[in-house]
């Protein structure tokens, strides 16, 4: 009977689809379904002295649960490799109808799907954390209900809290830096929340230990039905980033507050000449904005030919990739001003080193020039007063000693004498030396007189007056000579002069004309005087005798330089007036036909006063 | 003391200061016997008479006493044109100057060289002439 009603169990276990055995306390299997034995390879004809306990791993653990009469499961594993198969055995107690635990049902369930995905699962988790912790992005998750806020490692990690670190929100509000960060993240989350509106801010955080980082925090809202239920985020540290754009903004802040800040015109140009990069000093002088500038050639700022000049220089750099360093260049500006540069000019490179323009150095040095210049005035008129001094020095030595000569000659013959008529001779002749002596010494003393009263002050006079006056002085002198004195000078013209120095201008002017005379003319004397810029040119002109300026032309203004057979032609009032009209900033010049007469044209300088 | 008095046919003195004139004429006297002795104010004027009497064939002067400072024609301008003459005689030509350029001094030299005739160089004051200026080293006897 029992064999009936086992056959009969049998029957009805072997046909249950869900893989079901029974076994008894030593783990001996009672029964089976197919589909149980199937997990494990067993053909059911073989059914009979199975022991789970060898079809299960870890044999005494097994064991001792079998023997715990509590319900259990166990994961197992059949066959390897790609034919793998996963299975979860679920043990229960198996009483007998006095409830008594007589053995173990054990259901099988292949779990090989469960398992796939659970794995894949955890890979995806795992390349999830991985990325999170390379790319320091960390999320967060806030639940509007039950008011949770959920960390993931990585977050935890930026704020530098333990992994059991359970935050809330006013907590990690209180994270973020005092003053703008904090006050920004809470107006942005409570905006998340009640108005759905996403974020993504950078800001600071001070962390758990006291560091202050730079964080990247998002966040989006996820709403359910309308509602908003959720709010979902990131938060990344860009700590290193930020101070790796503050370190570059700093540096291009100092390059530029450099560049900028240079008293030289700095510009770079591509190889096309177009200015890709100009400094405040190059803008200041091209009087344009950089915006004005850049992409322009120095041919819509300079004049034609400079501009052409400095596009050689530019293709010269460009060929050669030889810098032009420290030339003196010239700058003409559309607009006429002139500026002088010392420019240097270096070829650019990109970082493949290949030359993609060049960097231009510009010193404007015209107030150096100016300087120059003046210098140079100076030293000609040094040199023009070291040569003036220098014949003057020889005048005076060799004046006086040619007097001085003449006195110890006569002085020995005056000794040696006993004729007496001979020796009053003698003495006449000493006196006539003593004269010339102190007329040579005058004559010097009104040379020196002239150059070192430099600060005779000029004054405004009418030039007629003068005129007039020397005339009236020389009145008898003039009429004797039958002089005929044309006058073309306008009544109220004006020159500036040292008065005293007009007057010798005007005497010796017209005494040479008449003095100079043709004795087959009468002598006739034209004036003229003209204005011209800041100059007042005085002309006198004659019909007398002329000068050979091709002979004498350098020595006509020169000391006891004379020219004609004269009695009273001494060599020493044009040597005067030249003197004194170049004491007053002024010159004189003279043209001249032999036998036709002389014309003597003053510039009387009007600028300096 | 033995003094030789030359005799000289013609002599020039071209300056335009009357007292060297004078002096030059009075040192000459106890040295020289000479009935020609003109005297020019300045190089032109002397170089016209010598020009003049080169072209009539009369005599020319032996010694001649040259100012360098002078107008119209200097005492340097004078000698040019003296060398542009076709003159056979040696002169003697006694450059008087109160000059202390050293300027001077090297054009005299140059023109020593250049010139055919005699060229002395004299410093102001003169208190005597010496036969050796009247007479040419390399004619004395």
């Amino acid at each position: 009977m029992k064999a009936v009603e086992r056959i009969a169990q049998h029957y009805l276990l072997k046909q249950l689809p869900k893989a079901t055995a029974f076994v008894a306390m030593d783990g001996l299997v009672v029964d089976a379904s197919d589909s149980w034995l199937n997990v494990f390879g067993i053909h059911p004809k073989n059914s009979a002295e199975i022991n789970i306990l060898h079809l299960y791993p870890e044999r005494d653990g097994l064991r001792k649960k079998l023997s715990s009469n509590k319900s259990f499961s166990i994961r197992h594993q059949t066959g390897s490799g790609t034919m793998a198969k996963w299975f979860e055995s679920t043990f229960a107690p198996w009483f007998d109808e006095k409830e008594n635990v007589v053995g173990s049902i054990i259901q099988t369930d292949d779990i090989s799907r469960e398992m796939a995905m659970e794995l894949e699962l955890e890979k995806v988790n795992n390349i999830l954390k991985t990325k999170s912790e390379v790319a320091q992005v960390g999320c967060w998750e806030y639940d509007i209900a039950t008011e949770q806020l959920f960390w993931c490692e990585e977050t935890k990690k930026i704020h530098m809290v333990p992994p059991s670190y359970h935050p809330n929100v006013a907590d990690a509000i209180a994270f973020y830096k005092q003053g703008y960060s904090r006050n920004k993240i809470s107006m942005l989350f409570h905006s998340a929340i009640h108005e759905g509106t996403p974020f993504n801010k950078k800001l600071t955080i001070l962390t758990q230990t006291g560091e202050e980082k730079w964080v990247s925090v998002a966040g989006r809202p996820l709403s359910e039905n309308g509602k908003i239920v959720k709010l979902f985020g990131t938060i990344q540290d860009i700590t290193e980033q930020v101070t790796t754009e503050t370190r570059i903004k700093q540096h291009q802040q100092l390059l530029t507050a450099l560049i900028d800040n240079l008293p030289l015109n700095v510009f770079v140009k591509d190889l096309d000449s177009k200015k890709i990069l100009v400094n405040k000093a190059e803008c200041d002088y091209l009087g344009k904005s950089a915006k004005e500038v850049i992409g322009k050639t120095d041919f819509d700022h300079y004049d034609k030919e400079v501009a052409k000049i400095s596009r050689e220089e530019d293709l010269e750099v460009i060929r050669t990739l030889k810098p032009m360093l420290g030339k003196e260049t010239i700058s003409i500006k559309k607009d006429g001003q002139i500026t002088y540069f010392l420019t240097s000019k270096i070829p650019l490179f990109d970082l493949e080193g290949k030359i993609s323009g060049l960097i231009g150095i510009g010193m404007d040095i015209t107030a150096m020039k100016k300087k120059e210049d003046q210098l140079r005035n100076l030293i000609n008129i040094t040199s023009v007063q070291n040569k003036k001094l220098i014949n003057f020095a020889h005048i005076v030595s060799h004046n006086l000693r040619s007097h001085s000569a003449n006195f110890s000659m006569l002085l020995k013959f005056l000794s040696e004498e006993k004729d007496e008529a001979e020796k009053a001779h003698i003495m006449t002749m000493l006196n006539q030396a003593s004269d010339s002596l102190l007329e040579t010494l005058e004559n010097l003393n009104q040379v020196v007189d002239i150059n070192t009263n430099v600060t005779l002050s000029k004054k405004p006079l009418n030039l007629n007056e003068s005129i007039d006056k020397v005339r009236q002085n020389l009145s008898a002198f003039l009429e004797k000579n039958k002089v005929k004195i044309i006058n073309n000078i306008p009544q109220d013209m004006v020159v500036w002069s040292v008065p005293a120095y007009l007057d010798s201008i005007i005497l010796n002017l017209v005494t040479n004309a008449v003095k100079y005379r043709s004795p087959e003319r009468s002598p006739i004397i034209t004036m003229d005087a003209k204005k011209r810029n800041k100059t007042l040119i005085f002309s006198v002109s004659d019909n007398g005798l002329g000068i050979d300026l091709e002979r004498y032309g350098d020595k006509i203004f020169g000391m006891y330089k004379t020219f004609h057979n004269r009695k009273d032609a001494k060599g020493i009032g044009l040597y005067i007036i030249k003197n004194q009209i170049e004491a007053m900033g002024g010159s004189i010049t003279v043209n001249s036909e032999v036998d036709k007469g002389a014309t003597f044209n003053v510039y009387f300088n009007e600028e300096s006063k | 003391m033995y003094i030789s008095m030359k005799k000289v046919s013609s002599i020039f003195i071209v300056d335009d200061d009357p007292i060297t004139v004078f002096g030059i004429k009075k040192v000459l006297k106890p040295v020289a016997i000479c009935d020609d002795i003109q005297i020019f104010q300045n190089g032109k004027e002397a170089f016209d008479a010598l020009k003049e009497r080169t072209e009539n064939n009369r005599c020319i002067p032996e010694v001649i006493f040259l100012d360098i400072n002078m107008p119209i024609m200097d005492g340097w301008d004078f000698l040019e044109e003296l060398m542009g003459l076709d003159i056979k005689e040696r002169i003697i030509i006694n450059m008087i100057t109160s000059s202390i350029d050293p300027l001077d001094y090297q054009k005299w030299n140059e023109y020593k060289d250049r010139c055919p005739h005699t060229l002395n160089f004299k410093n102001k004051p003169i208190f005597k002439i010496e036969t050796s200026d009247l007479d040419s080293i390399d004619m004395a006897s």
